[in-house]
């Protein structure tokens, strides 16, 4: 009677986990309805969490992973390590373990062919599975990350390694203040990637290819990038970018001076807005830190600065000049749409600073300019001819007045000819 | 020889002299007289009411004026999906007064409407339509009718935002009448969507088909006008009233209003240039705050009061046939209005029209108001 109690609560359990419910694992098995049925905080979860697993809904059972006989109802014949029997993976078993599947390309290929198995020798070359091969069991394993008996696909947003949740699944470590203190790690890493640009992509903007801890660390083979390799790392997804540092003088100062590509100027996880006043001589300078006052490189910065506040300068003035006369009832779309390439201009003209190269960044603030300017002369034609509708039209109705003086005067001598 | 001679001589008595005025050799071909004679002939009565008289005039300026400048936009207008809305923008922003012309025309077009509504209403309340003016009053009301189709059809013509939604909503209406509604809707519409095709369509409806028939409607109406007379109303109708000859004494006075119409139209278009908005783009969503032309705003919130359904019928489909109902008994009235035509009074159908104009203003001041979670 209590296995059939605990099968029905398994059976609702998977019901209550939707339309989607994953079948139940193949064959008999005995495991879950004792494990369901034990009043155990440490045993009972497990069980009633696997029925929702990607390996049940692939037909493995919990001796895939446990050994033992599943189909034995004493619990003696179950745990049997002649069968088989491993119980619980320590820490140091988990990688070598999952990796029995998952890095056995015939085995993977029968469940989805396109899955990668590389999962097991990435791990190998990452911090955590370095550590863990020096004995370091506080280190993060498969399971960690994924989860043991509640393993979801990548893609399922309630997945703690979904993009919009790996951050926080990373942070469940690197945010423990102990356990960094003794891996000399820093733990404000989450903190301070929840003010960056790339945090509010994803969780503002709903942006899911915004990157996330693995994309610049890497998952399985999780790693600080090397100084050297900054460049690269960003440049995956800023790739103009990336291009134009390597071809700057900064590519080889760097390099000298080991300095991060990227991140000595942009900050790695508080990626805050760019703004040009990194090119400044002031607060937020950027330049000056390596850039004495009145090098070449302090000017050349300043000049940069200087081009790209023009153009910002001048293509702002242009809008609120055209938007003021649109205001006014006049019809300046075409040259407001046309303004645009002025912003485009200003986009590339900030990309080329990449090259530390003013006269590049001069040319491209030179065709904004001229967009900008010519925006500007527009609204003050525009101006010029609203000027004019007015005069004409005062001058206009003052003629219509007389006209209708006139057309009075007429009236009035008419009926006082016909009395 | 001296035949020839005698005849060519009789013949030259017969031809204008060659010394008499161009004037007068037209007059002799073209005989004017009898026009002259008409307008002359032709008189107003002077009464408390006689400046009700002045709205025909008024509207029959305004109309010219429309069909004056809409020649001239045609000059410029391209009427297709992906030129319309570049060839007004080419207008207001580089045709030498292009900007002047169509702002008359857009402004013109809804002072035109206003002044065929005060018109009717004016008409109405003086009871013009009674006996033997109902013709008078019909072809009034058709025109009206073609008036607003004026209107729904130019709107699109400039294919902005506003103008492509609000055709949507507006051609989805027909579309409520049972049977026949959705196939009424795609004739519009060209098809199952507004589209190029749509705005090909309300071009040839704006400048050839409803213009043909206006002008025909109008000869009507003027032809009935000038042949019964104007009205006198009833209230003063048994007084011995005055006259004034309607040229020179009315049509001087009736200029004095064009003139100032013609100085509101040049002010309104010098400060408030009419708005070309945003290009129509069908595969964006309907911005928030679509609403036709305002003299179709109190069918369009009435449409929205109603339920989905009332007994069994959609509430739109009811309200259809509502306005349907409405349109035959105000083209109907001088025939239903028996009071009138026997020279009585019919309060009952004043307090009828008057419930309906507040009905009309309050619907439309209420479609007026921002929709609820706009940005003010």
């Amino acid at each position: 009677m209590k296995h059939v109690g605990a099968t029905l609560l398994a059976l609702g359990l998977a019901a209550a986990a939707g339309a989607q419910s994953p079948p139940a694992p193949s064959g008999a098995s005995t495991c879950i309805d004792c494990h369901v049925a034990l009043d155990d905080s440490r045993i009972s979860p497990p069980a009633k969490a696997f029925p929702g697993d990607v390996h049940a809904r692939a037909g493995l059972t919990c001796a895939s992973c446990h050994g033992g006989d599943p189909k034995a109802e004493d619990q003696d014949a179950a745990h049997d390590a002649r069968k088989g029997f491993r119980g619980k993976p320590s820490p140091g078993q988990i990688p070598s373990l999952c990796g029995d599947c998952h890095a056995d390309a015939a085995r993977m290929r029968q469940f989805d062919p396109k899955l990668r198995v590389d999962q097991l020798s990435e791990y190998r070359t990452s911090g955590h599975g370095k550590a863990l091969a020096k004995g370091d069991t506080a280190v993060a394993t498969c399971a960690s990350c994924h989860g043991a008996h509640g393993v979801l696909p990548v893609k399922d947003s309630r997945s703690p390694v979904h993009p919009t949740r790996v951050a926080q699944t990373c942070n469940r470590c690197h945010g423990d203040a102990a356990l960094m203190t003794a891996h000399k790690l820093p733990s404000d890493v989450y903190a301070k990637y929840t003010r960056s640009v790339h945090f509010e992509a994803l969780t503002k903007k709903g942006d899911l290819s915004a990157p996330v801890c693995n994309s610049c660390h890497g998952n399985h083979g999780a790693a600080p990038p090397q100084v050297g390799s900054v460049a690269n790392v960003c440049g995956t997804c800023h790739a103009t970018f990336a291009e134009q540092f390597r071809a700057s003088p900064h590519q080889n100062a760097f390099a000298e001076l080991g300095l991060p590509g990227c991140v000595t100027c942009h900050e790695n996880h508080e990626i805050g807005h760019p703004v040009d006043a990194f090119l400044s001589d002031g607060a937020q300078s950027k330049c000056t830190s390596c850039h004495e006052a009145g090098s070449a490189g302090a000017r050349a910065a300043a000049q940069m600065y200087d081009d790209l506040q023009e153009l910002e300068r001048e293509t702002r003035e242009a809008r609120l000049a055209l938007r003021h006369e649109a205001e006014a009832g006049m019809e300046v779309s075409k040259v407001e749409f046309e303004l645009a390439r002025a912003d485009e201009a200003l986009t590339k003209a900030r990309a080329d600073v990449h090259l530390a190269q003013p006269a590049v960044v001069r040319r491209a603030t030179a065709e904004g300019l001229e967009i900008a300017r010519t925006g500007k002369a527009a609204a003050a034609r525009v101006r010029g001819e609203r000027a004019f509708r007015r005069k004409g039209l005062f001058l206009s109705l003052g003629l219509i007045f007389v006209a209708i003086t006139a057309l009075v005067a007429k009236i009035r001598t008419l009926d006082r000819r016909h009395g | 020889m001296s035949e020839a001679t005698g005849s060519s001589s009789a013949e030259s008595e017969r031809r204008p002299a060659p010394h008499a005025s161009v004037l007068d050799w037209a007059r002799d071909r073209i005989g004017w007289e009898d026009f002259a004679h008409l307008a002359t002939k032709k008189t107003v009565p002077i009464h408390r009411y006689t400046v009700f008289y002045y709205l025909g005039g008024m509207a029959l300026f305004l109309f010219l004026v429309q069909v004056v400048t809409g020649i001239l936009l045609l000059l410029y207008y391209r009427p297709s999906a992906s030129e319309a809305f570049e060839s007004v923008q080419y207008v207001m922003a580089e045709v030498p007064f292009g900007w002047l012309i169509r702002s008359i025309h857009s402004w013109g077009a809804n002072l035109f409407v206003a002044v065929v509504f005060l018109h009717l209403i004016s008409t109405f309340f003086l009871k013009a339509y009674r006996a033997p003016r109902e013709m008078t009053w019909i072809s009034g009301a058709i025109l009206l009718f073609l008036t607003m189709g004026f209107g729904f059809s130019g709107y699109l013509l400039p294919w902005n935002t506003l103008s492509y939604f609000a055709t949507k909503v507006g051609t989805d209406v027909p579309a409520q009448i049972p049977g026949i509604g959705p196939l009424l809707s795609r004739i519009l519409r060209g098809g199952s969507d507004v589209t190029g095709a749509t705005l090909s369509r309300f071009y040839g409806i704006h400048v050839a088909i409803l213009p043909a028939v206006t002008t025909l409607v109008l000869g009507v109406h003027l032809f009935l006008v000038q042949k019964q007379g104007m009205s006198v109303p009833l209230l003063v109708e048994k007084k011995n009233g005055r006259s004034m000859p309607f040229v020179p004494d009315f049509l001087l006075r009736d200029m004095v209003g064009w003139l100032t119409a013609v100085g509101l139209l040049a002010a309104l278009s010098a400060f408030f240039p009419w708005e070309l908005g945003r290009k129509a783009d069908p595969f964006s969503p309907a911005p928030a705050g679509i609403r036709p032309e305002w003299y179709f705003l109190w069918m369009f919130q009435g449409l929205k009061y109603l339920p989905a359904e009332i007994a069994g019928v959609p509430g739109e489909t009811l309200g259809v046939f509502f306005f349907g109902a409405l349109a035959l008994v105000f083209l109907a009235v001088p025939l239903l209005d028996r009071k009138s035509s026997a020279g009585r009074a019919s309060p009952w159908w004043n307090r009828l029209a008057i419930v309906a104009i507040l009905g009309a203003a309050l619907l439309t001041v209420l479609a007026f108001r921002p929709p609820p979670g706009a940005h003010r």
